[in-house]
């Protein structure tokens, strides 16, 4: 019989959300004046409805797997392997880009993310996508800023961004 | 002819010079951001919310009306000449609409597509105008009880009835209602699921979730699992323009995915998938050529396309009147909204009647602007098409991100970003549906409400659902389509055994 690993935890985790959401519901409070129903009534529904969710997804996936589910085999969905590289050039790409985008400035951010992304997709052109993504954030950084009145942070460029005009 | 009274206002409002602009902009963008691979409608217009951050709420509406459809159209050129459907509702076009490019016969297929766009969307904006007030008229009826039972119904479709698991539906749904409780409840003002974390106290944010879910989520996807693919591009060649046989067998196709599409919107029937495979396998049945099928049969790309556009207005009737939304992007549209403060409905009718009756008359507006630009510009539109993947989608991040980082300036909201694409990699790997989760975020909230305001009504009696016919009726139409489904499936399982 058919069973994913990744089924069996995706519906343990629906259902350790369930429990985190009633968890918490239980702290809210109750009293809700003339409807006898206060903020914690939906979010305990929600929550054991998400519990019932996940029992049900764990019981599907140790009896035969989700049904009518994708195909595992990646070939079989018309795709390749998963590629770890590419997912993890992304996911870092889009860290480095949170922890700069305070102090470094929206356009210092972008270039790196920009550069990231495209490495993730099998980009080995680092000068070139440098080259693109400086120039796509600061066309974005002048329209917003300068257009859309949109308060994005300037960073390390603003004495080069301010002496421009943007 | 009240209606048509506020419809020549709307239009009044609608062909004001700077409007007209917005509107020119927003279907101009809809369609570049829409022709892009892997950017559906609902991601289209997500990413470019941001852009009306600033306007006021007429012409933030007009520009949307545009963005809407010119993605919708900019959707349909990428599956033609492409073969990757951004949406389930282009995979019909992909079949004959492929096959025809391949053939050497785009032109003719992006002809089809984009005029019986412009017929289907002007005839089914002429259906919606006709049925706007009436549901106005009945929608000023209900109660909070009512419209509690109608947004369970809107549920229970949207992740339930349709798709392919009822349960990955429901899990998808209640993940979106859980969102939608996170940060200050309305009616106490108690923080719920914030966590102390101002961020979180303003709520879930429905372009966070949708950027990340269809943006983030589908960048590591393709990453992961398609970048070493290759794509064939088919070239334009030849004449744009159709021949007659192509006018003759393509303006029934028209007129009949009108007919499917337009009333498939305006149930909460999971937007345009099913009107467009149902258009096409009609086509199918009735076309006198059913051998081309298959090989790049015209109407297999009029029918599904008019049905598509249709159905996308139809959608307009229950997210205007009743503020109900029934697929992502009408949740999008309806985020939308509330940050205007304007909570679609039937009173927005009255207190707002030249906000709404200028948005219809934009839609008459953005279906001429959408025929008079596309077929000329769709040079453009294929160059926009060989844009290699890596700049592709390096681009689409720079840009999304953008949108979820303006709200608070702040990385927390980057981090949700990176969370809801995490979330979107693993719902499209393991098949589970994203428009009810977009759908629960945003009518979850408008739900809790009328809930708890029909029970204040009662005094705390929840049979007040069941006694009142309106409500009564919703809940047992709502409870015979999970049941009746089930008891059939099992009765015929019984008699194969």
């Amino acid at each position: 019989m058919r069973r994913s690993a990744a089924e069996v935890a995706l519906s343990l985790g629906v259902l350790a959300l369930g429990v985190g959401v009633a968890g918490v519901t239980a702290t809210l409070p109750s009293e809700g004046g003339y409807a006898g129903i206060g903020p914690n009534f939906i979010p305990g529904v929600v929550g054991a409805g998400i519990i019932l969710l996940g029992l049900w997804l764990a019981f599907e996936a140790f009896t035969g797997g989700w049904r009518n589910a994708a195909p595992d085999d990646a070939a079989a969905r018309g795709e390749h392997a998963f590629q770890g590289a590419g997912f993890a050039w992304i996911s870092a790409g889009l860290f480095v880009h949170m922890a700069l985008i305070g102090w470094a400035g929206f356009v210092v951010a972008g270039v790196v993310l920009f550069a990231c992304v495209a490495r993730g997709f099998g980009s080995v052109r680092i000068a070139r996508d440098l080259g693109l993504g400086l120039v796509l954030s600061i066309a974005i950084y002048a329209f917003f800023v300068q257009l859309l009145n949109v308060n994005l942070p300037a960073g390390w460029l603003a004495p080069l961004l301010g002496t421009a005009g943007i | 002819m009240e209606a048509f009274e506020a419809l020549l206002a709307g239009f009044g409002v609608a062909l004001k010079p700077i409007n007209l602009l917005w509107g020119f902009i927003g279907v101009t963008l809809g369609t570049f951001v829409g022709v892009l691979p892997g950017v559906g409608p609902a991601l289209t217009v997500a990413m470019l919310l941001p852009l009306t951050a600033k306007l006021d709420p007429t012409g933030a509406l007009i520009m949307f009306a545009g963005i809407y459809y010119g993605a919708m159209f900019g959707g349909s050129t990428t599956t033609i000449l492409l073969n990757t459907p951004g949406e389930s509702a282009s995979i019909a076009t992909a079949l004959e609409g492929n096959r025809m490019a391949k053939a050497g016969r785009a032109g003719p297929a992006l002809a089809t597509a984009a005029i019986g766009s412009f017929v289907a969307g002007t005839i089914a904006t002429v259906l919606l105008t006709l049925l706007a007030p009436l549901v106005v008229e009945v929608a000023l009826k209900f109660g909070p009880a009512e419209y509690f039972s109608l947004m369970v119904f809107a549920f229970i479709t949207v992740s339930a009835v349709l798709g392919t698991s009822t349960v990955r539906g429901l899990t998808s749904l209640f993940l979106g209602l859980f969102f939608g409780l996170v940060g200050i409840d309305g009616q106490t003002g108690q923080p719920r699921f914030a966590f102390g974390v101002g961020e979180l106290l303003d709520g879930v944010d429905v372009v966070v979730l949708a950027v990340g879910l269809f943006a983030v989520g589908e960048a590591l996807y393709v990453a992961a699992y398609q970048s070493r693919l290759t794509e064939t591009l088919e070239k334009l060649k030849g004449s744009i323009w159709m021949s007659k046989a192509d006018w003759k067998r393509s303006w029934p196709a028209w007129l009949r995915a009108t007919g499917i599409g337009f009333p498939f919107g305006t149930i909460p029937a999971g937007g345009a998938e099913i009107p467009t495979f149902l258009s096409y396998t009609v086509e199918k049945k009735l076309s006198k050529h059913p051998e081309e099928f298959g090989k790049g049969a015209i109407e297999g790309v009029a029918g599904p396309e008019a049905a598509n556009n249709a159905s996308a207005t139809g959608v307009l009737v229950p997210l205007l009147t009743l503020g109900i939304p029934t697929s992502a992007t009408a949740a999008i549209l309806l985020g939308a909204f509330q940050n205007y403060g304007i909570q679609p409905g039937p009173l927005l009718f009255q207190s707002q009647a030249e906000l709404v009756w200028g948005l219809i008359a934009s839609l008459y507006v953005g279906n001429v602007i959408l025929l008079i630009l596309n077929l000329p510009l769709i040079g453009i539109w294929v160059k926009v098409l060989e844009i290699p993947k890596d700049i592709l989608y390096a681009s689409i991040l720079v840009f999304a991100t953008l949108g979820a980082y303006s709200l608070h300036q702040s990385w927390v909201d980057l981090l949700m970003l990176y969370v809801f694409g995490l979330l979107g990699f693993a719902m499209r790997r393991w098949d589970i549906p994203v428009a009810p989760a977009v759908i629960g975020l945003i009518l979850g909230p408008l739900a809790e409400t009328q809930f708890r305001r029909a029970l204040s009504i009662s005094q705390g009696d929840p049979s007040v659902f069941f006694t009142q016919p309106i409500s009564a009726g919703f809940l047992a139409v709502t409870a015979a389509l999970v049941v009746v489904p089930w008891v059939v499936r099992r009765a015929r399982r019984r008699k194969a055994t």
